[in-house]
């Protein structure tokens, strides 16, 4: 049999019920959207109308495409799997729309938004199948190429995390091993200083020697404080104050003296830590030493506040009274620490002893 | 070795007998094996790199000594402290390394603590519990 004119004959019973006075029928030859009329009477279901749009979106003339099924605009890079919803939808009698890449009859390609639908007769048998195409390869393009970017991009923000996280690896392992080195020389000057203080038979030297061990001292001390905590930037003060206090009442062993703590949580920033530490250092160490000479027991009063803007600490002993206090150095160290920190520090008489306030600015302008 | 010395001078200050020192994970474990020392001091990083973890593993496990780390990495310990005791973080004072050393010393010839663990040491979870420590009162923060 002869497709052709078998097809050729159906689109002429086709064009018969639709004479050329006929609207729809104009419109449909005329209209710019490609649009194909199949006859699912015959075997294979072969196009038996055409419209010129058709004709110019494909390339082929219109003897070429009647009498055959449009699977001839298919090709080796069509998506199997939307021609398989295509054949599926049309052995269902059902609607589609489905998205296909198409060759012209030069072999070049365009996506062929393609929707298919049954035409049925009055007793409900499907006789023809209307189908039109629309050329959305602009569509495609702009779709591949946004696709294209996007991976692109997230392959430069996968590289740039990467490169990121190993950073910071980087960074943590080098602040571990400059923790590790500051803790390791503190030990090591404090070790020096202890070995010297030893062997030194003068007392006045050893008395200056066991001083500087205590500064020392008590900057280890707020190192070994500060990488503890969770945040490296902050610096417990009142968690400090009981580790130092802790630490000079049990070398200086002197069982008469009682301490009392009153301590709220407060934290300076990380740089404040160590002069910060000296100065109490000093004030805890010349209410100790000076304040209490051998043989007079008495009591010794520590306390941090939080007041307007500023952090109070106290150091008030009751022992012989600020004009006996004579340790210069330490006072001066005292001055000038405080002075850095932008705090006031008062001395004022308790009678008895010796009362220290320093009011160290909570935000300090540097 | 400077402190090393330092330390054997704090040793005996507090009535204890220093025994010998050792640079390295081999010789530590050497005089370890001659020894028995009832406390081995060791630092995390020797002089053959950071071998301390397995001094102190080979210590309680083959000599059965106990062992007690002095090091300024006290985050870098395992969880179970290697089998040690403890822990005294660098950088300590004089103070803080008597008071331990008294403390431990207690711990170890009564099998029990005399109180809630000084400033500056920190106690493995197992011998806190050995010791009949509560655990909130054996960690010192």
């Amino acid at each position: 049999m002869d497709d052709y004119s078998e097809s050729r004959r159906a689109g002429d019973r086709l064009a018969a019920g639709h004479g050329l006075d006929d609207p729809f029928a104009a419109a449909i030859r005329a209209t710019r959207m490609a649009t194909i009329v199949t006859d699912a009477a015959q075997a294979d279901n072969p196009i038996i109308f055409a419209n010129d749009a058709f004709l110019k979106l494909t390339g082929y003339e219109r003897d070429e495409v009647i009498g055959r099924n449009c699977r001839m605009l298919q090709g080796p890079d069509t998506d199997r799997q939307a021609v398989q919803a295509l054949s599926a939808a049309i052995a269902a009698g059902e609607d589609i729309n489905v998205e296909l890449l198409n060759y012209r009859k030069d072999g070049s390609t365009f996506w062929n938004a393609l929707h298919v639908s049954p035409v049925r007769n009055d007793g409900g048998e499907i006789v023809y199948f209307f189908g039109s195409q629309l050329d959305v390869t602009d569509k495609k393009t702009a779709e591949a190429k946004v696709r294209e970017h996007r991976d692109d991009l997230e392959q430069v923000i996968e590289a740039r995390t990467r490169e990121l996280t190993e950073a910071l690896e980087q960074k943590t392992a080098l602040l571990h091993e400059v923790d590790h080195r500051v803790k390791n020389n503190l030990q090591l000057i404090s070790s020096l200083l202890l070995l010297q203080t030893r062997r030194v038979p003068d007392p006045d030297l050893k008395s200056a020697l066991k001083s500087m061990l205590g500064r020392v001292n008590a900057i280890a001390t707020v190192h070994r404080r500060l990488f503890q905590s969770e945040d490296v930037e902050r610096f417990d003060v009142s968690a400090f104050i009981r580790d130092m206090v802790a630490d000079l009442m049990g070398s200086a062993g002197r069982d008469d003296i009682e301490m009392q703590l009153d301590l709220e949580r407060v934290d300076i920033p990380a740089a404040k830590a160590a002069p910060f530490a000296l100065v109490v250092n000093e004030l805890l160490t010349n209410a100790l030493k000076h304040g209490f000479p051998e043989g007079r027991g008495g009591r010794i009063f520590v306390g941090v506040s939080r007041l307007d803007g500023e952090f109070r600490i106290e150091i008030t002993d009751n022992g012989v009274g600020m004009d006996k206090q004579a340790n210069g150095f330490g006072l001066t160290i005292v001055q000038l620490l405080c002075q850095q920190l932008k705090a006031k520090c008062e001395t004022t008489d308790a009678e008895p002893g010796t009362r220290v306030v320093v009011l160290l600015p909570v935000n300090g302008a540097h | 070795m400077l402190l090393a010395i330092e330390l054997e001078h704090l040793i005996q200050e507090v009535g204890c007998h220093p025994l010998g020192c050792a640079m390295s994970s081999g010789e530590a474990f050497a005089l370890a094996q001659q020894l028995h020392p009832d406390l081995a001091l060791v630092d995390v990083h020797l002089s053959d790199g950071p071998t301390g973890v397995d001094v102190a593993r080979k210590i309680s496990q083959d000599c059965g000594g106990v062992a007690l780390f002095m090091t300024a990495n006290v985050k870098r310990l395992p969880d179970d402290f290697a089998g040690a005791c403890g822990v005294i973080g660098k950088p300590y004072s004089e103070h803080g390394v008597k008071t331990a050393l008294v403390y431990l010393a207690h711990c170890l010839r009564e099998g029990h603590a005399p109180g809630p663990t000084p400033v500056g040491l920190t106690l493995a979870p197992a011998y806190a519990a050995l010791w009949g420590l509560d655990q909130t009162l054996g960690r010192t923060a």
